[in-house]
């Protein structure tokens, strides 16, 4: 039956309609089951459509009676119906777990707006993978900036206004030059849809060389500096840190992920690899992707917050993608691109866990957090699974994405590559091993002093999403060798 | 040389858009950080709007007859610009709403200063 | 601000800027404005309206309950309008749509009358909801 044909423009529509009837609605348990239906529906909705695709290919579907390029269209692909699919579970099992603590966190006065923003956030980066408009990609970047800003701020902590502000000034400044290039480009091909840009840009290479490697530039610098590539990314440890842990989990699983997969789609589908190649910029990707790796796993070591840890943590893995990026052949992109499936997965898992342990121990530094193992032994399982996947454990997706990224840089004969990945996997090793020992093995004294220990402290039902999503990390690893043969199979059509 | 005199538009475009990007990353006071990423979006604006026009032709606007197409000037980057000054309105709300509470809980609107404060 | 000649003079005003962004509203899809300048300039209106005659007078006639559930109604039917829109067109349904017209009537493009009213009147009370949370904190 057509009619799926029209489920990825429904699994972006019902959570924004849904989201406009939230400030009318004045019971927050309803509010709550409208959040979960809605992102339950998009998850559903995208998994129809990857099946649809499977059997059928690739399709267009043109939004309105117009078709491209006076009208908008979306590309509905193998590649654009995983990473959604990725996307919409990911915040469905977020939902799922902040159901029953939201109100600890942010109060009880803000549930209804902050649903509400949840929703437009993730509604928009729905759409901004399967766009194939690069105006209409830039409204979603600005829509998902402008909510995730709220997000951040949603408990009223001093230092997360001050991180709110910091990701806002970033963020408008990567708007800024991603505007700044696309008008640049709309001057030399006079077209804003993605496929059509492609089909003249070779003729404006020959004659307005110097604009198109403006334009190319201002798009990575804009798109980077909303990805947190190495030297920009000063924005990501104060916002992931300070804000709440529901928004912590989402933003930093799903947020900088959909940029990544819109800076893959501008560079290959729009601009073209041979451009890309011809241009200089993989050299930029692969030193600015080596230069984060290590650097974002050295800070890590020196903090003494958890969730500080995790998110210095989430810049390194950002310079993982980057150097895929920058590899420049097909495996290379294929095992970065799987790399933001996995890590998407695994950030919100080891965010939401790390939320729990800190919530039993009291705090979030990481002296308070030895031997909280004998308190919330649950989630600190949950949470060496996400760690091991992290340092590169066989089965989990870490090691997998390792492994493709390293024979990756074989083939494309830059060998000296894996010493990067292999120096900073042990890097990883150093802060993610000491909180798990210390947590379940090390007996300290003084910890259950004034503290009404009682057996059932952890809430079972209430670990039922991360178990889940344990789960779901595990058969990402276990597939991986099908996603990241079908994403080579699509890349290879690009290249 | 003479290029650049022939689009003089689209140079004062850029000269803005460097002027609002270094008040943005240059002064601690918020507002002025948000009244130089206002000058910048502006600037991008008016850039985009100055690549529409072609010499000669009219303005897109039925006045009387209809004519054909050839006879206006391009109306889409005016139509876009329209939802870009939307986003720029909203991100300017959204950064004074911060400015505000940054404002209730430190007492000043001093980026260096509230850092000091924080780290002290 | 209480002056007897601030509000006789806003209140021979008022209608007038009101029918004014009426008529850019109404008007967008053939000259410059639409739904967004057209939503500011009664948003203007009603800003005026406010700081001239005192918040309680203006929450009395503007509440808030009333302008969030215009809001939520006009952004509930956009989106039921564009989707169905979508629906339509990208299927190749070819079910029943408000007619083209000839361009240069009011009554021409598909949906771009009803859309550009919705528009206009969620712009209109988001800015009057900007001014009354910047000035007073409070709606």
């Amino acid at each position: 039956m057509e009619y799926i044909k029209s489920f990825p423009v429904f699994a972006l529509l019902i959570p924004l309609m849904l989201s406009f009837a939230m400030p009318l609605i004045k019971s927050d348990r309803t509010i709550k089951n409208l959040a979960l239906i809605s992102s339950a529906s998009s998850m559903a909705l995208c998994g129809l459509a990857l099946k649809y695709v499977i059997e059928h290919g690739a399709y267009k579907y043109k939004m309105g009676h117009f078709e491209a390029p006076l009208g908008i269209e979306f590309q509905v692909g193998m590649f654009e119906c995983i990473m959604a699919l990725t996307f919409t579970a990911v915040t469905f099992l977020v939902v799922m777990h902040s159901s029953g603590r939201i109100e600890k966190e942010i109060g009880s006065r803000n549930i209804q707006i902050y649903y509400l923003l949840m929703n437009i956030f993730y509604a928009s980066l729905v759409g901004m993978v399967f766009t194939n408009d690069i105006f209409n990609a830039f409204v979603f970047i600005e829509v998902s900036t402008l909510a995730a800003c709220g997000m951040v701020v949603a408990n009223s902590d001093g230092r997360s206004i001050v991180a709110a502000i910091k990701y806002l000034v970033y963020s408008s400044i990567g708007s800024g030059l991603v505007l700044m290039g696309m008008a640049f480009l709309y001057s030399i091909t006079g077209n804003l849809n993605i496929e059509f840009i492609n089909a003249e840009i070779a003729n404006a290479w020959q004659e307005y060389e110097k604009v198109v490697l403006i334009s190319m530039a201002l798009f990575v610098f804009g798109l980077g500096i909303k990805a947190a590539i190495f030297p920009l990314h000063v924005w990501m440890p104060d916002a992931y840190a300070y804000a709440n842990n529901t928004s912590s989990a989402l933003i930093s699983g799903i947020g900088a992920k959909a940029i990544i997969v819109l800076l893959v789609k501008v560079l290959y589908s729009m601009f073209g690899s041979e451009l890309v190649a011809q241009s200089g910029l993989l050299k930029v990707f692969t030193a600015l992707g080596v230069m984060g790796m290590m650097m974002g796993s050295v800070f890590a070591i020196f903090q003494s917050d958890i969730k500080r840890m995790l998110a210095y943590s989430s810049v390194a893995q950002m310079g993982y993608i980057f150097l895929g990026l920058g590899i420049g052949n097909v495996l290379g992109l294929a095992a970065a691109m799987f790399h933001v499936i996995g890590h998407s997965v695994t950030k919100a898992l080891l965010f939401m866990s790390a939320g729990r342990l800190a919530e039993g121990a009291g705090g979030v530094s990481i002296e308070k957090l030895e031997s909280v193992g004998a308190r919330r032994p649950v989630s600190l399982g949950l949470y060496s699974v996400g760690a091991l996947s992290m340092i590169g454990i066989p089965i989990l997706p870490g090691f997998v994405s390792k492994w493709s990224l390293s024979i990756a840089s074989i083939e494309a004969g830059k060998g000296l590559l894996l010493a990067a990945i292999i120096l900073s996997s042990i890097l990883n090793c150093v802060y993610y091993l000491p909180v798990i020992i210390k947590g379940y093995f090390k007996k300290s004294e003084g910890a259950f002093d004034g503290i009404k220990f009682t057996r059932r402290e952890e809430s079972q039902i209430g670990t039922l999403p991360l178990v889940v999503l344990a789960g779901i990390v595990i058969g990402v690893g276990a597939l991986s060798g099908d996603i990241i043969n079908a994403f080579s199979f699509e890349f290879s059509k690009l290249m | 040389m003479e290029r650049l005199i022939a689009n003089y538009v689209e140079v004062c475009a850029i000269m803005l858009f460097g002027v609002g990007f270094m008040t943005l990353l240059m002064h601690n006071n918020m507002i002025k950080k948000i009244i130089g990423l206002n000058i910048m979006d502006t600037a991008v604006f008016l850039f985009f709007i100055a690549k529409g026009y072609i010499s000669g032709k009219q303005a897109p606007i039925v006045v009387g007859k209809l004519e054909e197409a050839s006879a206006y000037i391009n109306p889409v980057p005016t139509s876009l610009m329209l939802t870009g000054i939307v986003v720029a309105v909203s991100t300017t709300a959204l950064a004074l709403a911060l400015t505000l509470r940054l404002h209730q809980k430190y007492g000043t609107i001093e980026l260096d200063e509230i850092i000091r404060l924080r780290e002290a | 601000m209480s002056s007897t000649i601030l509000s006789v003079v806003s209140s021979v005003v008022i209608p007038f800027i009101q029918l004014f962004g009426v008529y850019v509203i109404i008007n967008g899809h053939i000259s410059p404005g639409g739904g967004f300048a057209g939503g500011t300039i009664i948003g203007a209106s009603l800003i005026l309206y406010r700081m001239v005659s005192g918040s309680d007078a203006a929450r009395n006639r503007y509440p808030y309950s009333r302008l969030i559930k215009i809001t939520c109604f006009s952004l509930l039917s956009y989106g039921l309008i564009k989707g169905y829109s979508f629906i339509n067109g990208g299927l190749d349904l070819h079910m029943y749509d408000l007619p083209i017209g000839t361009p240069g009537n009011i009554f021409s493009g598909r949906y771009l009358l009803p859309l550009n009213i919705f528009v206009g009147a969620i712009v209109a009370s988001v800015m009057y909801f900007f001014y009354s949370l910047f000035s007073e904190g409070e709606i």
